[in-house]
């Protein structure tokens, strides 16, 4: 009984690191962009 | 105008080019124990300039108020290298992006300031542009609330180093007034670079920026700094006795810069969202030969130890940047 909870413990130890590691996937902004500063944006 | 490059790797050899390339120079010396390397930068100038191995020897050559020391070397010894180019009579420009360099060189204000002299600490890319665009987006409020960076990339191998380090580090960060430290790799969240980047996790580390940014901006209540990372970097940061997983790029690699900048104007709260993306070595670069001739040319705020957020007129230095191929961008429309 022991040894099961240590392993189901260490299992999800690993699956956590898994997550944690591979983080999450980007959604894009719906609106909006990047837009470069030039002459008169800098003054 | 004489100036002095101590470490010429990617951001060193960089900075000795722009210096050149920014106005007369009457003497420039450029230092770095890798002979070879050393031999290489200089043939690349196509000008003649002083070489050495140490800063010490050099500063008896190369010295007074007309001066400008960049130390563009290994962060670690930077304070110390600029105690002997303020005990010369030149001004500092340092890039290393390390908070231990950057708070021993903040601590050299009051050295600076009796000796009407400069030390610009941070002038890379990040810390360094980063500051610069926290200056200019902050120039939208009467008041700033909070100022959240986030960097991706680096510059050369020893960039490369120190940004492991640091995102092993625990970060300090300015939160209500105070300063807090934070466990390294925490906080991740999701930022919008510039592209070709685009969206990234985000974490914790010991970067400079807060060090730099909160006292260029008194009043405000937030300053955080985190970096961007992909899954090998997420591990190589997580287990302390895993050395560099990839052999960093001689030149670095593409990088970019995102900051926020929250404030309020009469009763309207907003944010403001700049940021640029380029060679991390190229912009340092860049930054730190500008920062050196405005340090001789008398054109920062004040004399003393500080970062660029609080030394430049932010868009007038900008514009010098952009004349130099460093291009920097707002986000329009719904929040990055």
């Amino acid at each position: 009984m022991k040894r099961r909870a240590l392993l189901a413990m260490a299992l999800a130890g690993v699956a956590a690191a898994v997550v944690r590691l591979r983080g999450g996937k980007a959604a894009s902004p719906q609106r909006g962009g990047w837009r470069e500063l030039t002459g008169s944006d800098l003054y | 105008m004489r100036a002095i490059v101590v470490g010429v790797g990617a951001v060193g050899a960089r900075a000795a080019r722009q210096i050149l390339a920014l106005g007369p120079v009457d003497d420039l010396a450029v230092i770095d124990p890798d002979t070879a390397r050393r031999e290489a930068v200089v043939a690349s100038l196509g000008r003649p300039v002083s070489v050495g191995s140490d800063l010490e020897s050099v500063l008896t050559t190369v010295r007074g108020p007309s001066t400008s020391v960049v130390l563009a070397g290994p962060a670690g010894n930077h304070r110390a290298l600029a105690e002997l180019a303020l005990a010369a009579g030149a001004s500092v420009v340092s890039t290393s992006d390390s908070a231990t360099d950057v708070a021993g060189l903040l601590a050299l204000d009051a050295t600076a300031r009796a000796q009407n002299l400069t030390v610009v600490a941070g002038a890379g890319f990040s810390p360094g542009l980063s500051c610069v665009l926290a200056a200019y987006a902050a120039r939208s409020f009467e008041r700033i609330d909070e100022i959240h960076v986030a960097r991706v990339g680096v510059g050369g191998p020893a960039c490369a180093r120190q940004h492991q380090e640091a995102a092993r580090g625990r970060a300090q960060e300015w939160a209500e007034g105070e300063w807090v430290t934070r466990r390294p790799g925490s906080g991740r969240l999701l930022c919008w670079f510039p592209d070709p980047i685009g969206g990234l996790d985000c974490y914790r580390g010991d970067f400079a920026e807060p060090l730099l940014l909160a006292p260029a901006f008194p009043g405000v209540q937030r300053v955080t700094s985190r970096y961007g990372a992909r899954r090998r970097d997420r591990l190589a940061a997580l287990v302390p006795s895993i050395p560099l997983l990839a052999r960093p790029l001689p030149e670095g690699d593409l990088g970019a810069l995102r900051v926020e900048v929250t404030g309020a104007q009469g009763l309207t709260r907003d944010a403001r969202v700049v940021g640029a993306i380029d060679r991390p070595a190229v912009a340092a670069g860049a930054v730190a030969a500008l920062a050196a001739r405005w340090a001789v040319d008398g054109r920062f705020s004040r004399v003393g130890a500080a970062g660029l957020a609080e030394l430049v007129e932010p868009g007038p230095f900008l514009a010098v940047l952009a004349e130099r191929g460093v291009k920097v961008a707002i986000f329009e429309g719904a929040a990055a």
